[in-house]
């Protein structure tokens, strides 16, 4: 039996802020049940130290989560070249609305640039499918 | 309003930006080549991979049989929502209007969760704006602010703001024009900008126009978190000095700020040293023609509620929002048009669609679409189908439709669910 499955995987919290992918955008245009629309929204851009600590590598897959829900993306690096640690960033897409809270204090607007969430490293598990959003819940 | 400059020119909706120079090439009924457009706007004009076909309950039905399954459950729902239109004409999101006041209706669009507030500033002259064309013409200092143009309106700078030469900015951008990014990150627009980028911290935005203004009334800005002080005056000093200012605003400011008021005083304070202006970054292609027209027609922009048989009677606040409606769980049916609010809203709160009947329009399959009662295949505006919108700066343009579908507009299938009601 494998040790390391008794040691819990670190966990890193992060301040989601949700941005625009061109990229993303046109491929939406054509088809948002695709593999490319997934692979360029199911994903978390940190910090690279953050992405160390976490113990994983870019490309591998994270769990992202807290009380409104959990999603599976790809570590990606942000690519900045200034630290940005503890602030983590994802495309606008279903994948980030899965983190957003309910609670907008009445406003009607939700928060979609600055979500507290939970990551840790999900090795071995496959990124959150188009099927889970035609799912009645993602909270799990 | 705008006139083609060439009769072979044509509208991209991919954003509201609304290119008004597309050149495309057709065959077997499809778009098969889109000249000038922006990798978004081919990949709209193109069409989607998966067009929506007439459904009701997942099986195929023919469009007649679908709308009239949309009339019954709009008949029958006590407080029905209507959400979309961003995608729409003029004609069909009055259109949309007339149904909600038909049905009784709470009727909202995604302005509701984005720029609204900024549309409504300027809607009710708190904030001077202006037209895409003036800042091409006379703009020297423009300002990207929580807002990156490269991957929203990627066609923004080189048609509008930085790169064309205009009537009184002959050197365009290498002399002529300044471009400032005000932002978080280092965004593709912040890296055009160059020196003149100004990184703040997440949700600091209020306090770097505070400090931003006390640099403009000659004081000694101060800030909470490390910035040099040398740079906030730097900038106030080119904003002064601007003979057109334009400050482009995007969603990063607005989720930043609780309300515009930190907005309107920088802009009064810009307006008793220079000439500034204030253009939302809107995204849909006529989000702002929806938030117009209902202006027009009820005195409120977005978030409002008609009562039944009432056309008089109108309410309006942030609980007629969808996202406050879907959150208290206030609408028992809902109209879905050219939106995707299953993909688009936080997942808790759009789960409630899961839960009521929806009915929705749309040229393609959305993730609302998969999960809704009736879906109602609708023609595509700027290449199936033809009318007006309003650019995100107010201008009206109007479009013809480049190929020919037998999927009826939007307008047309509004119609006839009143007609079947
Ligand atoms: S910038 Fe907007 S309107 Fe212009 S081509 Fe791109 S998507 Fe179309």
């Amino acid at each position: 039996m494998e040790f390391g499955k008794f040691l819990a995987a670190p966990e890193y919290k992060v301040t989601i802020v949700t941005y625009r992918d061109i990229f993303q955008s046109a491929v939406m245009e054509g088809s948002r049940f695709s593999e490319e629309y997934l692979k360029l929204s199911a994903v978390i851009r940190m910090d690279a130290g953050d992405i160390k600590k976490l113990g994983v590598k870019e490309g591998d897959t994270a769990v992202v989560r807290n009380d409104s829900g959990k999603v599976i993306v790809r570590v990606g690096s942000s690519g900045y070249d200034a630290s940005h640690q503890g602030i983590a960033y994802m495309p606008n897409s279903p994948w980030s609305n899965v983190l957003l809270s309910a609670d907008t204090g009445g406003s009607g607007v939700p928060r979609y640039k600055g979500i507290e969430a939970v990551v840790s490293s999900a090795k071995g598990e496959s990124v959150t499918g188009v099927d889970g959003f035609l799912e009645n819940t993602m909270k799990h | 309003m705008v006139t083609l400059l060439n009769e072979n020119y044509h509208v991209c909706t991919g954003c509201a930006l609304l290119c008004d120079d597309i050149e495309v090439v057709t065959g077997s009924g499809r778009i098969t080549e889109v000249k000038t457009a922006c990798r978004k706007g081919v990949a709209r004009m193109k069409g989607c991979s998966e067009p929506m076909s007439p459904t009701v309950d997942g099986q195929e039905v023919d469009i007649d049989n679908a709308i009239g399954a949309a009339a019954g459950i709009l008949s029958n729902a006590r407080s029905p929502l209507v959400f979309g239109l961003g995608n729409s004409t003029n004609m069909a999101q009055k259109k949309a209007i007339e149904l909600a006041k038909r049905i009784g209706a709470v009727i909202d669009d995604t302005s509701s969760f984005c720029q609204g507030p900024t549309l409504e500033a300027i809607f009710n002259e708190n904030i001077r704006s202006t037209t895409l064309d003036d800042v091409r013409n006379k703009a020297d200092v423009i300002v990207y602010w929580g807002a990156d143009a490269s991957n929203s309106h990627p066609r923004h700078f080189s048609k509008y703001s930085y790169f064309p030469r205009g009537q009184e900015r002959q050197r365009g951008w290498e002399e002529d024009r300044i471009m400032i990014t005000i932002d978080i990150r280092r965004s593709h627009t912040a890296k055009i900008s160059g020196d003149k980028f100004y990184q703040i911290p997440l949700q600091a935005d209020a306090e770097f126009i505070d400090a931003l203004i006390d640099a403009l009334s000659g004081k000694v800005p101060k800030v909470s978190f490390g910035f040099d002080i040398k740079r906030i005056l730097e900038l106030a000093n080119i904003l002064k000095k601007a003979r057109f200012g334009t400050i482009f605003v995007g969603l990063g400011l607005v989720y930043s700020i609780d309300n515009m008021d930190p907005v309107v005083k920088l802009m009064d304070k810009l307006n008793e040293m220079s000439n500034f202006h204030l253009i939302p970054m809107v995204g849909h292609y006529n989000m702002r023609g929806f938030n117009q027209n209902l202006f027009n027609e009820t005195g409120y922009l977005n978030r409002v509620k008609f009562e039944k048989g009432d056309s008089t009677d109108v309410q309006h606040g942030a609980e007629f929002s969808i996202v406050e409606t879907l959150n208290n769980k206030a609408a028992d049916a809902a109209l879905v048009i050219g939106s995707d609010p299953l993909s688009s809203l936080p997942r808790v709160i759009a789960e409630h669609l899961l839960n009521i009947p929806v009915i929705t329009i749309d040229p393609c399959e959305t993730f609302t679409s998969r999960k809704a009662k009736v879906t109602i295949p609708s023609a595509l505006s700027g290449v199936e189908c033809g009318g007006s919108a309003i650019r995100m700066d107010g201008v009206e343009v109007k479009f013809e439709p480049i190929i020919e579908t037998n999927r009826p507009p939007d307008e047309e299938i509004l119609t006839r669910i009143m007609e079947a009601l």
